[in-house]
């Protein structure tokens, strides 16, 4: 052991090897087996009709992958048995996943991908890497459902907006998400307060907190991004579509926008006058939200609408967990009280190397059909994208009826945003928003931080860039 | 071959009782089992598990591959040009090395500090041996080496926690007010100290146990001698343990070393993202997230190649001064 001799020292050399380059090799392993011909393409074809809209061939199986996550997969299994009937006995196959990018990753690169795939999860393939390799599911959304309607027309405004990338529409989001800030009306009630309208009126709140020991807000270091959502969200509704144009073309001064520098003076307001839960950079997200969740020591916290089912274990009793829209910064903003973020998650695609592209259309569109969306929602106690699929009572879920309350009260002004799932950059959002709530960043250095991260994204010819309008 | 064609069988034996020399180039059923299963299943492993992927993944880096498609596009050395200019991988590659400095460092000092105290550091009277009750710490000290990184990186998230912490809880009871709420990941100033002495920590015991095994292989009249010439504990572990067990340390400073350059996992457990102002992000982070959540494979190999190669040179160097110290060790003993 004293004394290395040659032989250790190869070995070592082996082991450093081995070591080192262990992910940029795991990579490697992937693409071995490339550039063979597609075994797929559309397949065989039956007769296109209005039950048979896409052409599935009698018998013709489909092959889904379906991510694993709080919705579970039978939601999905679920139109299985309608599929079969309408089509001859074909099967639906449906394969659950966790890792969607690398489990499918070799399928793509084989050339011999599913037929249809919930693009979902921590583990999901960027859009853009395989936009390319994706049907255009435009006709699916001109196609009637099992009812006769035209499904264009069965769904709630905006809902098609994140999924069109190219001018394709490339993916479907099936799952309603309702973005705001959510707070415990048991609370709010008993306090007399209501919900904020304007930044102003948030500030106020916040030194009502402070009166009883609480705090307005409280964030995790792995979710400080979801303050970006907030501070996109109301800056949208203060300074009307062109911001949102704006910020989803990188465009060069995007962050400098007066609405949007508004909404961050205020932010940074609240930050100053302390009414943001100390410690949240180092806080796990979870622990966060249960700090506005269960020991309800922040007011108020904003998220997308699964947050319910997120702290279901987690939340005090008689919480009635609600949503209410983003603040405005005056009462003279761009678009009413209403307007808030309306998107969808749950991302389907139809790659076009499958084996059976209209079979993978035809289980999306009967999933979209009244039966298959109410189904969803009396499980899962969330809409899907398709419309009057929840009864007044939400089936007894506080969250749900707001938010279904919300889309009501706000027709056509809803909006949405995606550059950050398009260009990944949630994990340095997050740094800099950990940095912008803990104080030592402040509005200038978090707009430069944001601003340099859009220059550089659009100005890299090698990142293909989402047109939006 | 002299044999007669058809009778392999005789020609076997009567090889087998030649001498050495005459039957080396005699293909038995001894030797070629004995090349396939010793030499040829390894290198066959190695060519296929490790240096096609390596090579695939320096191809990979000169493309623009996403990582979906079946064809890549060649761009040469864009991606190298692209990593120079991208100020987030410059400031991984320093947190990196950050890290590459200290941990090796600090995890080296410790062990061996405890592995002199546990060998030669007890009783100055009667035999040369260590601490009372030492095959106890040094059961102890192992534990933390047996508890998975994530499982590590995960319990220290928990300790580090502001408000609920077991840290920070403690600070504050000790009447350190200024303890409340302080988010150790979420400074500048302690992410990575914290994260350092995490995995710091998860280390120590092994290679202290690692260094005892080799301070005993040194006979102990030699300790005994230095006793004798008066030489105190902290002269027998400078002038006697360290240079004893030379070997020893320079592989543990290799192995900790390329460890150090890896850290992914108590990284992606305790700071995914980076860190407060990216203090703590390092550069396989960047790869991960470039490759699966930017979907751009080709310039995540670049930055595997860059790491590879920060790699070789540092153990290039390690071993290469290690040798020369050895030489010029010898040499003066020699004169």
């Amino acid at each position: 052991m004293s004394e290395s001799t040659p032989l250790q020292r190869r070995r070592f050399l082996g082991l450093a090897l081995a070591g080192t380059l262990l992910p940029a090799a795991t990579a490697a392993c992937a693409a071995s087996g490339g550039g063979e011909e597609p075994g797929g393409g559309s397949g065989p074809t039956g007769e296109v009709s209005d039950q048979n809209p896409f052409g599935v061939a009698e018998g013709a199986a489909v092959d889904a992958v379906i991510f694993d996550g709080g919705y579970g997969t039978d939601y999905v299994s679920f139109v299985a048995a309608q599929y079969a009937d309408l089509h001859g006995g074909g099967t639906l196959t449906v394969s659950p996943s966790t890792q969607i990018a690398q489990e499918l990753q070799p399928r793509f690169v084989g050339g011999n991908p599913p037929d249809l795939v919930d693009n979902s999860g921590a583990n999901a393939i960027g859009l853009a890497t395989i936009a390319a390799q994706l049907e255009d599911l435009t006709p699916l959304t001109e196609a009637k459902n099992t009812d006769g309607e035209v499904i264009a027309d069965t769904l709630y405004p905006g809902m098609l907006d994140d999924g069109t990338y190219d001018g394709r529409l490339v993916q479907l989001n099936y799952v309603l998400t309702v973005y705001g800030l959510w707070y415990s009306k048991t609370l709010f009630d008993a306090n007399g307060w209501t919900a904020p309208a304007t930044w102003d009126d948030a500030l106020a709140l916040g030194a009502a907190a402070r009166e009883q020991g609480k705090y307005l807000f409280c964030w995790g270091k792995e979710a400080a991004s979801y303050y970006l959502t907030l501070a996109v969200d109301s800056a949208v509704k203060e300074g009307g579509d062109e911001v949102r144009v704006a910020m989803g073309n990188l465009e060069a001064d995007a962050w400098s926008h007066p609405a949007v520098q508004a909404v961050l003076g205020k932010m940074a307001e609240a930050v100053q006058a302390g009414y943001f839960r100390p410690g949240g950079a180092g806080t796990q997200f979870t622990a966060a939200q249960a700090q506005w969740s269960q020991a309800q020591e922040a007011l108020l916290y904003p998220s997308g609408s699964w947050i319910e089912n997120e702290m279901k274990s987690q939340t005090a009793p008689d919480f009635q967990m609600t949503c209410a829209p983003p603040p405005s910064v005056t009462a003279g903003a761009a678009m009413p009280a209403a307007a808030f973020h309306a998107s969808a998650g749950e991302p389907f695609v139809v790659p076009s190397r499958g084996a059976n592209t209209a079979g993978g259309m035809e289980v999306l569109r009967l999933m979209l059909s009244k039966e298959a969306a109410t189904n969803f929602a009396r499980t899962k106690l969330s809409s899907t994208i398709v419309r009057d699929t929840v009864p007044q009572d939400a089936f007894g879920s506080t969250a749900l009826a707001s938010q279904i309350a919300m889309l009501d009260a706000a027709g056509e002004d809803t909006y949405t945003f995606n550059f950050n799932d398009v260009y990944g950059f949630t994990s340095q959002n997050n740094v800099l928003w950990n940095g912008f709530l803990s104080g030592q960043l402040d509005v200038a250095g978090l707009t430069s931080g944001l601003q340099q991260q859009f220059d550089q994204t659009r100005e890299d010819s090698g990142i293909t860039k989402v047109e939006v309008s | 071959m002299s044999a007669l064609p058809g009778a392999p069988g005789r020609t076997a034996v009567r090889g087998a009782a030649r001498p050495p020399a005459a039957s080396r180039r005699r293909w038995t059923f001894d030797r070629v089992s004995l090349v396939v299963v010793f030499l040829g299943v390894p290198l066959a492993l190695y060519l296929v598990f490790v240096l096609y992927p390596f090579t695939q993944a320096a191809w990979y880096s000169l493309t623009s591959w996403s990582g979906f498609t079946a064809t890549q596009e060649f761009i040469g050395l864009e991606n190298y040009r692209r990593l120079l200019g991208d100020g987030l991988f410059l400031q991984a590659i320093g947190n990196s090395l950050s890290l590459l400095v200290v941990v090796p460092a600090v995890t080296l000092v410790l062990s061996f500090a405890l592995a002199c105290l546990l060998t030669f550091g007890g009783s100055s009277t009667g035999a040369v041996r260590g601490l009372s009750g030492s095959s106890f710490y040094r059961v102890v000290s192992f534990f933390p080496y047996v508890v998975p990184a994530i499982v590590v990186g995960i319990i220290f998230g928990r300790v580090y926690d502001p408000s609920a912490g077991l840290l920070n809880g403690v600070l504050t009871g000790l009447g350190l007010g200024r303890f409340q709420d302080f988010a150790w990941l979420g400074e500048p100033a302690t992410a990575l100290w914290a994260v350092i002495v995490v995995i710091v920590w998860s280390f120590v015991g092994f290679y202290m146990v690692l260094f005892v095994a080799s301070i005993r292989a040194i006979p102990a009249e030699i300790f005994e001698a230095a006793r004798i010439d008066g030489a105190g504990r902290f002269r027998t572990a400078v002038f006697i343990a360290a240079p004893g067990i030379a070997g020893s340390l320079r592989t543990a400073y290799v192995y900790l070393g390329i460890f150090a350059l890896d850290a992914f996992v108590f990284l992606a457990a305790m700071n995914p993202d980076g860190g407060p102002g990216n203090s703590t992000l390092v550069i396989t982070q960047q790869i991960f997230s470039t490759a699966f959540t930017q979907g751009r494979f080709g310039l995540a190999c670049a930055m595997g190649v860059v790491l590879a190669v920060l790699t070789f040179v540092f153990t290039g160097l390690v071993l290469g001064i290690g040798q020369l110290l050895a030489r010029r060790g010898a040499k003066e003993a020699r004169a």
